[in-house]
């Protein structure tokens, strides 16, 4: 949480700062609602929070599921008749989902209250600022945003969870799969977020 | 006239052309034996549908159903009808070894929280692991989490047993002690459960307690050892 708050601060301070600098010239400060509800809250949001939990979580999904494939952990779970994907795979998808979404909602009030901070420091008050925010903040622009959580969240959670689980037997697999599972779940991040904007 | 007698139940645990051929008669304990690269360490994989048989038309039965042709949920809860204690252990790092034996009960059974706790008790003390539940694996010596995982294997009453490699490393007492606790004690028939031991070799004194031991060679043919 601590580095999606500094992320998100520094991020929404510097866009808007400049923002507020350079579209002041021409009289076309409220564009800056714009900026902040779609550049940042709608697309820069989730995916700077997918790529976040990918990173810190992603790698340790899949090191943790290969060591566990490494051990015979995962062959004497399937032996005991225990579901392996329900055991291992389905808590670290659920909190995949729950952490990229709340990550997402510190991400937005951060980045709103430091675009506030930023605005102020350039001689913009706080209620036109929110005024402009709220002006171009839309029901669309919210649930386009969740969506955005939930599907980063599955491909957070799925992705080095498949890469773990395919390591057979050798320990040296485990960090190649952890490097594996980051890569392919930036890429799918990635990918995910061209299509909703392909969509969108 | 009399009837004729009913036709024997077939035994536990049965392979054919996998590629060897083998009965594992109820209430027996039989060791196969063989070489890193015999394939002596895939028999429970057979036996569990854990592994696909590698020969055409080779199979495992288990109580003469064929773990490998159901599907996954009936071949899962089909699992627990069977202990296992895999070759090094199989318990699982992040969890005590109390919560490695209730593992399989939380998961497989009906029973209330209170009543696996219950179970675990008696389980823990039956393998003398109660004073050391709560370390998890890496702090137990070898002894105990071998322990912990027999008592894991045999948490739902199994009447049939698989151990992988079960007694390496351990001294003479040991192995007989947790080979003992695997029978399941004894009656005129003979031991309470059947068991099957695999693994590269096991030590004498278990070697006098097992009621036939083959060794599977390289080529896929199993040979009778005297005992």
């Amino acid at each position: 949480m601590g580095l999606v708050t500094l992320l998100s601060g520094i991020l929404s301070f510097l866009v808007i700062s400049q923002a507020t600098r350079e579209l002041g010239r021409f009289g076309a400060t409220d564009l800056i609602g714009t900026l902040i509800v779609v550049a940042i809250v709608r697309e820069l949001g989730p995916l700077i929070t997918a790529l976040v939990v990918a990173g810190r979580s992603g790698t340790a999904i899949a090191a943790e599921l290969a060591t566990n494939q490494v051990l015979g952990e995962v062959r004497a779970l399937e032996a005991m008749g225990i579901d392996p994907k329900q055991y291992l795979v389905l808590p670290r998808f659920a909190g995949s989902l729950v952490s990229v979404f709340t990550l997402l909602v510190v991400f937005d009030l951060v980045a709103i209250l430091a675009g506030f901070a930023a605005a102020s420091f350039n001689g913009m008050s706080g209620s036109r600022y929110f005024d402009i925010v709220l002006e171009s903040l839309r029901a669309r622009d919210v649930w386009l945003t969740v969506l955005k959580a939930l599907a980063f969240g599955l491909i957070v959670g799925v992705v080095p969870s498949y890469f773990g689980l395919a390591v057979r037997r050798a320990p040296t697999e485990i960090p190649i799969a952890a490097s594996r599972a980051v890569v392919a779940a930036i890429v799918g991040i990635f990918l995910c977020s061209a299509l909703f904007v392909a969509l969108g | 006239m009399t009837a004729p007698p009913p036709p024997p139940p077939p035994p536990p645990l049965r392979f054919e052309r996998v590629p060897l051929s083998l009965e594992v008669p109820a209430r027996h304990t039989v060791a196969v034996l063989g070489d890193e690269n015999s394939g002596v360490g895939l028999l429970a994989g057979y036996a569990l549908g854990l592994e696909r048989p590698p020969t055409e038309g080779g199979r495992a039965l288990v109580f003469d159903t064929e773990l490998w042709s159901l599907a996954e949920p009936e071949r899962l809860a089909f699992r627990r009808r069977v202990g296992y204690l895999p070759a090094g252990d199989g318990l699982l790092q992040n969890l005590s070894l109390r919560d490695n034996v209730a593992l399989p009960l939380r998961f497989g059974s009906g029973a209330t929280p209170k009543e696996i706790e219950g179970r675990v008790n008696v389980m823990l003390a039956a393998v003398r692991l109660t004073a050391v539940a709560a370390r998890r694996p890496a702090q137990a010596n070898e002894e105990e989490r071998r322990r912990a995982a027999l008592a894991r294997a045999i948490a739902f009453d199994p009447a049939l047993l698989l151990l992988e490699q079960p007694f390496d490393g351990l001294t003479a007492r040991a192995a007989s002690e947790l080979l003992e606790l695997a029978r399941g004690g004894e009656s005129a028939e003979g031991a309470r459960r059947t068991i099957l031991i695999t693994g590269q070799e096991i030590p004498p004194v278990i070697l006098r307690r097992v009621e036939q031991v083959y060794r599977l060679t390289r080529t896929g043919t199993l040979e009778p050892e005297t005992v």
